[in-house]
């Protein structure tokens, strides 16, 4: 097994009808590191990341875990491997914040979940501290909330699990979008955490200094195509930026002296 | 609206009639094998009634609700949505049915727990109604009252006579059938037309057999001079000014001059004892003046 | 979530009440017998206890009327109330229930073509004797909800929107085609669909109750092991592929299964709406929408609740009794709008 490159795709192509949402992408996810895709509205970013999730099956091309084609993984064994946290899950039901979290466990467990599931489930409810909401109905929090228990969801889906330490996969799809500044960072805090435990992490993300503030390799993907690779966000070229998101940037400095970006038109 | 002229004669040769059979059944021995009866049909019902073997039905059907005395006795429910429980409950000896009956199952299932069920299926001729009324005679063991209310239904048949002067108006029969919520004309061939052809009317309608559902096209192309509605359909009205109000009938003949007339259904969905007077009632309504 | 106890002690509840509904409707009706003549009755049945002669009629109703129609009515009342439960999981909807994917309409319409067409071709159902029914009832319901469920899937991924849409527009024309057949039907028979189309328990008879339960049993075994599977749907299709889930083959199939289970009762009892709606509905009110726990507990109380209404259809109006359906709808239309409002509620 490949180890340093856990997630491999390989001229990647789909497309649906004449339209083609991706277009013969080849890109390799830094393990244990936070992999983030930039790119416009329509770049195909979250079409791409379905593939790589193994949701989708692409047009031509394939993608790998390892030595694995993902199309090939049994679903239940991919569901131990990665996990994927959508932009935002609603649930028109009334079902308690620790049921929701403990589906993250289902690929576990068959019948009834076991002392460990449940021991993970309080675990990744108190990581994202939710402990005290724990018996709380899920359609009453607040969209920052809910987003926090589904993050806890797809954790206790990819806990790491003391006597197989395998390396897992933590997609994450504008994990953000509409919340709050706090919220914001707090969730973004708590996937990077999980760098630590083995897990690569691969996200889309429009905000761009959020990206550049938790990225550390990037991918710049437009019009179905990936454009630009960059290490570190130091290596960001922002002229191809400029290009692809069609702005004018310049680089402002904060009180310590950290870089951010500011947009014109 | 009864005609009460015809039932005032009979009644004391019914009384007559009643205490010579209250005589015969007396001297009989034994308890007779039709003790307790279940009848779900309105025709046999009616016809029991009139034998005066009453004192054995303990229970009659939805629509069975003439003569009005039967009304005291409990219902079994619709005649096509029996349960075979409720009329068990009723212990009887024997159900009688016309055939008419429902779920399908249900006389099975009355069957199966030992209850014999007969099925006496009526016609729909004078001559059919006649046999029903003779076997329903021996079936009760009053041969004789039988016999005697046939002789007197045949001669007041033939004094009534049949209609064979010259212009036969159009009549409309509207029924409202009570399952579908709708209007239904009844057609030509059935016992109501028979009833009407005598009276010296014609049917409006030209089909054969059964029921058509009536829309207001229909009725106006019929262009009854006389509308004859059956009781529900009727008293959903009211009167024979607001009936003018089912759509079609205020373009009829019928509905111009308000020549609309309510009858009891069971005056004319088979034939009985009551037929001759369902012919007269009907001719007054058809040839007022002779 | 209106209560703390724990799903043990709900089950134990639960089962209590079907217990206690399974008895009262033994026991009331028409005919009224004492837990201990019922008792005797069993033992006689079965051969354990002599028969006593002076009982024969009362024991032949319980035996071959009274104690089929609770059977039937159990399982008619379990198989509706698992079917609501799994396709509001299936459509991630608290109003669905077989009435509104074409399930319960296709059956109707299938029985429909039986009652018109049945005479005319004896030829060919006749061998089918009393599988007729259920088997046409069935191809009825099967071809009502592919049609739904083909139309809903046409761009390849089942939309929810669109199965529902799809679901009125395949009950119009199913109930339209019912219409027409008790148009162009004579009377009795028109007079059949209609009643049909009512629900009743008057006609059971252990043939048709023991086969109802048999097919009932069968589904559940195989709808109860995907409690987790309808929990994992509650995320969306996409969210419940990523916790190892293959979303359509599983709706697929579960769809497949309900309609089997609901067009064998249907075809026995006719159509009774409703009941599939509100035995969710207060479940979920009562404990959760965890369909671990809604799967079973459904059972139990579609069940107790079928019998009660039973009961109510049998004493209102003794000897004579209602149809099925009449109760259910007046009970259950309120609940239906109640459900909606609060939906809207809490959108708003």
């Amino acid at each position: 097994m490949n180890d340093s490159w856990p997630v491999v795709l390989e001229d990647v192509s789909y497309s649906i009808g004449a339209a083609q949402l991706v277009r013969a992408v080849s890109m390799n996810f830094a393990a244990n590191r936070m992999n983030v895709i930039l790119g416009p509205n329509g770049a195909g970013k979250s079409t791409l990341m379905r593939i790589a999730a193994g949701r989708l099956a692409p047009t031509s091309g394939r993608v790998t875990y390892g030595d694995d084609n993902v199309r090939a993984i049994e679903p239940r064994v991919l569901a131990l491997r990665r996990a994927f946290l959508s932009q935002h899950v609603e649930i028109d039901f009334a079902i308690t914040v620790e049921e929701v979290v403990l589906m993250g466990r289902y690929p576990h467990f068959s019948g009834t979940p076991s002392a460990h599931d449940r021991e993970v489930v309080h675990d990744a409810l108190r990581l994202v501290g939710m402990t005290s909401r724990r018996r709380q109905a899920y359609p009453t929090l607040s969209g920052g909330e809910q987003q926090k228990v589904q993050l806890a969801r797809v954790l206790a889906q990819i806990w790491r699990e003391e006597d197989k330490p395998t390396p897992r996969i933590l997609f994450l799809d504008e994990p953000t979008a509409s919340l709050d500044i706090h919220y914001q960072l707090h969730i973004l805090d708590i996937a990077r955490s999980f760098l630590q435990r083995n897990c690569t992490i691969v996200m889309t993300l429009h905000d761009l200094n959020l990206a550049a503030e938790y990225g550390d390799r990037f991918f710049l993907m437009h019009q179905g195509m990936l454009v630009h690779v960059a290490e570190g966000r130091g290596n960001l070229a922002r002229d191809t930026l400029e290009q692809v998101f069609d702005v004018r940037t310049r680089m402002l400095a904060d009180d310590r002296g950290n870089l951010a970006f500011r947009f014109f038109l | 609206m009864k005609n009460t002229a015809l039932t005032d004669t009979l009644r004391p040769a019914l009384l007559g009639l009643l205490l010579a059979l209250g005589v015969v059944a007396a001297t009989r021995a034994g308890p007779a094998p039709t003790d307790r009866v279940v009848c779900v049909s309105k025709q046999i019902n009616e016809f029991i009634y009139e034998l005066g073997a009453e004192s054995h039905l303990v229970a009659r059907d939805l629509t069975s609700i003439y003569p009005s005395q039967i009304q005291n006795l409990p219902s079994v429910g619709y005649h096509r949505a029996l349960s075979a429980e409720g009329i068990i409950s009723m212990r009887p000896t024997v159900v009688l049915t016309d055939g008419n009956v429902g779920p399908d199952p249900v006389l099975a299932q009355i069957r199966s727990v030992g209850i014999p069920v007969e099925t006496l299926e009526p016609g729909a001729t004078p001559e059919a109604a006649e046999q029903l009324m003779l076997q329903l005679g021996s079936y009760f063991h009053r041969e004789q009252a039988a016999e005697a209310i046939v002789a007197r239904w045949k001669s007041q048949l033939a004094q009534v006579g049949h209609y064979d002067g010259a212009g036969r108006p159009r009549v409309l029969f509207v029924h409202f059938g009570q399952i579908g919520n709708s209007y239904l004309g009844l057609t030509r061939g059935g016992p109501a037309d028979r009833i009407l052809e005598w009276a010296g009317g014609v049917n409006a309608l030209d089909e054969v057999g059964g029921m058509a559902h009536l829309t207001p096209e229909i009725i106006a192309r019929a262009a009854p001079d006389i509308i004859i509605a059956t009781d529900a359909g009727f008293d959903r009205y009211g009167s024979a000014e607001k009936f003018r109000e089912l759509p079609g009938v205020a373009l009829t003949p019928a509905g111009k001059s308000l020549r609309i007339h309510r009858i009891f259904e069971t005056e004319i969905m088979y034939f009985g004892p009551r037929t001759p007077a369902s012919i007269e009632k009907i001719a007054a309504w058809l040839h007022p003046h002779g | 979530m209106l209560t703390r106890l724990s799903r043990a002690q709900v089950y134990l509840l639960l089962l209590l009440c079907l217990a206690v509904a399974l008895v009262a409707s033994s026991a009331i009706g028409a005919f009224a017998f004492s837990p201990a003549r019922m008792l005797r009755f069993v033992e006689e049945g079965l051969g354990l206890a002599p028969a006593q002669a002076a009982d024969t009629l009362d024991r032949n109703v319980f035996l071959t009327l009274r104690l089929p129609r609770v059977v039937l009515c159990g399982f008619t009342g379990a198989a509706l109330g698992v079917s609501g439960t799994l396709m509001q999981g299936l459509f991630r909807n608290p109003i669905v229930e077989p009435g509104l994917a074409g399930t319960s309409a296709g059956a109707a319409l299938g029985a429909a073509l039986l009652f018109v067409f049945g005479h005319s071709a004896l030829s060919y159902t006749a061998p089918l004797g009393t599988a007729a029914l259920p088997l046409v009832a069935f191809l009825g319901a099967f071809a009502a909800t592919m049609l739904v469920y083909r139309l809903s899937t046409l761009f390849g991924r089942t939309d929810v929107l669109t199965l529902l849409l799809a679901g009125i527009a395949v009950n119009a024309v199913c109930n339209a085609g019912t219409g027409l057949l008790s148009f162009l039907a004579r009377d009795p028979q028109a007079r059949n669909i209609t009643f049909w189309n009512l629900g009743t328990f008057t006609t059971a008879n252990w043939h048709g109750s023991l086969l109802v339960g048999v097919v009932f049993l069968f589904c559940y075994a195989l709808i109860s092991r995907h409690g987790k599977v309808l929990n994992a749907l509650m995320l969306g299709e996409d969210d419940a592929a990523f916790l190892g889930i293959d979303p359509e083959r599983v709706v697929f199939r579960l769809l497949l299964v309900n309609t089997l289970m609901v067009a064998v009762a249907t075809s026995m009892v006719g159509v009774i709406a409703f009941v599939g709606l509100v035995v969710p509905h207060v479940l979920r009110l009562l404990k959760s929408s965890d369909y671990t726990f809604l799967i079973p507990a459904a059972a139990l109380f579609g069940a107790t609740l079928m019998e009660l209404v039973d009961v109510v259809a049998r004493l209102i109006i003794r000897p004579a009794e209602l149809p099925i359906g009449i109760i259910t709808a007046i009970v259950g239309a309120p609940i239906f709008l109640w459900i909606l409002l609060s939906q809207r509620r809490v959108r708003t």
